[in-house]
Order: structure tokens, then sequence, then C-alpha cells
């Protein structure tokens, strides 16, 4: 169906401008006829053609018209969705180097507090003393890792 | 008469088949798309207050990173709407 709509596409608009002007000219003619003795007889051929033509260029000037509003409608929508996309790629890059250098100083900040940990807190007198004299409870450090697996029991592991 | 009038309204409409655009769903950046790693247990039996809060000091550590990516989502969701409203 589809190459019978491409082929009738492919016939230039004047061809159905021509074709409705001659409709018209035909259903006069058909009028006119009726008023001539003897030649009347062909009135009904005329204006049966005349209708159907007229029917026949009516539509395919509307369809092109429709057509040529619909292909500039997707024409805009297409330029849209192409500006979203590469407002989306933009904004992606943005956020991907926010996210990255975020986390690098995460990352970062945490290793300095580690390190400060080793450096600072583990040769100060009092905290030696305590390290020597009060390992952390079992009973903690198990709390302490069953608050930190928490997840696996909302996920029906644990 | 009539039947050419009503003809000729019913053909004026010809026939239009809307081709239909439909944007692409945005990917979203690689770092948003990394899990969060699970938080670090304390591992043996006798273990030293400060080994303890290394680990309490890692964690903190994690939790920022991963509240870093959900906050990139949240961004990534509330541009990507607004892009997506504005191509309507």
């Amino acid at each position: 169906m589809w190459q019978v709509q491409w082929m009738l596409g492919l016939i230039p608009e004047w061809v159905w401008t021509t074709l409705l002007v001659g409709s018209i000219v035909g259903l006069l003619s058909a009028w006119l006829l009726k008023r001539i003795p003897f030649v009347s007889q062909y009135r009904f051929p005329i204006q049966a053609v005349s209708v159907a033509s007229l029917l026949v260029s009516v539509w395919f000037i509307s369809a092109n018209s429709t057509n040529a509003v619909w292909e500039a409608k997707i024409k805009d929508l297409e330029d849209k969705v192409k500006q979203a996309e590469e407002a989306a790629n933009t904004k992606n890059v943005e956020i991907q180097e926010k996210i990255v250098t975020k986390t690098k100083v995460i990352k970062e900040k945490g290793k300095t507090q580690i390190e400060y940990v080793d450096r600072v807190v583990t040769q100060d007198k009092e905290v030696i003393k305590y390290i020597e004299q009060c390992p952390v409870p079992k009973a903690i450090i198990d709390a302490h890792n069953a608050a930190a697996e928490m997840n696996k029991a909302a996920e029906g592991k644990k | 008469m009539k039947f050419i009038i009503l003809s000729l309204a019913l053909v004026l409409t010809a026939c239009s088949t809307p081709v239909p655009v439909k944007p692409k769903f945005p990917e979203a950046p690689q770092a948003l798309k990394e899990r969060c790693e699970q938080l670090r247990k304390i591992e043996g039996d006798k273990v030293a207050i400060t080994e303890m809060l290394k680990v309490v000091i890692h964690n903190y550590t994690l939790y920022y990173e991963c509240s870093t990516k959900v906050e990139g989502w949240q961004e990534w969701y509330e541009t990507q709407k607004k892009i997506y409203e504005n191509v309507k």
C-alpha cells in the first residue's frame, strides 16, 4: 500500500491544482450543456468525471498540505530532541566531573584522618596506656560488625 | 450537490499518519552507576581502640562517598526531567 502512496507522492502539486481547476470547469460545462439541445446527452458523463476528479484533487491537495504540516512538526520535534540530547550529555559530563572530584576529596580526607590517628593519636601517652590495658571487648566489636552488615538483613541474606 | 459538499468536507481532512519522534532515554554518568562499597568490619578478637577508630573513619568515608552518589542521582534526575519537559 505504501508503494502506491509513495508513487502518488511523486506527482507534483501543480498536477492536482490543474485537476481541481479542470474539475470546476467540467462541472460548469456540464451545467451549461444542459441548456444546449442535442449536446446535452454528454452532460452526465462530464459531470460524473468532474465530480470524481474534484474529489481526488481536493483529497491530494489536502493530503499534501497536511503532510507538510506534519513534516514541519516532526522536524521541530527532532531539533528539540537533538538539543535535549546535547544538553543531557553536557550535564552528564558536569555531574561526572563533580562526583569524581568530590569522591577524590572525601577519600583524601579519610586517608588524612587515618594517618592522623596513626601519627598523633596512637602516640598519645594516655591512649597508649588505654590500648595496653583495655582492648575493645568482643561484644562491642560484634555489635559494630552487625551494624556494618545490617543492609544484608534488608536484602534477606541474614 | 449535498453529496459533493459532504464528500469535499471529508476529503479535505485527507489522511495523515503521524510519525512518532521519541527522545532516547538519557545515559547516566558512569560515576553514578558504580555501586556503593560494603562497610568495613573490625577483624580480630582483641582489637585496640585506635584500630576500631580507623575502621569507623573508613566507614564514614564510605558513607560520604555513597551520599555523594545519591546527591548526584538526585541532581541528574532533576536536570534530565527539566530537559525532557522542554522537549514537549
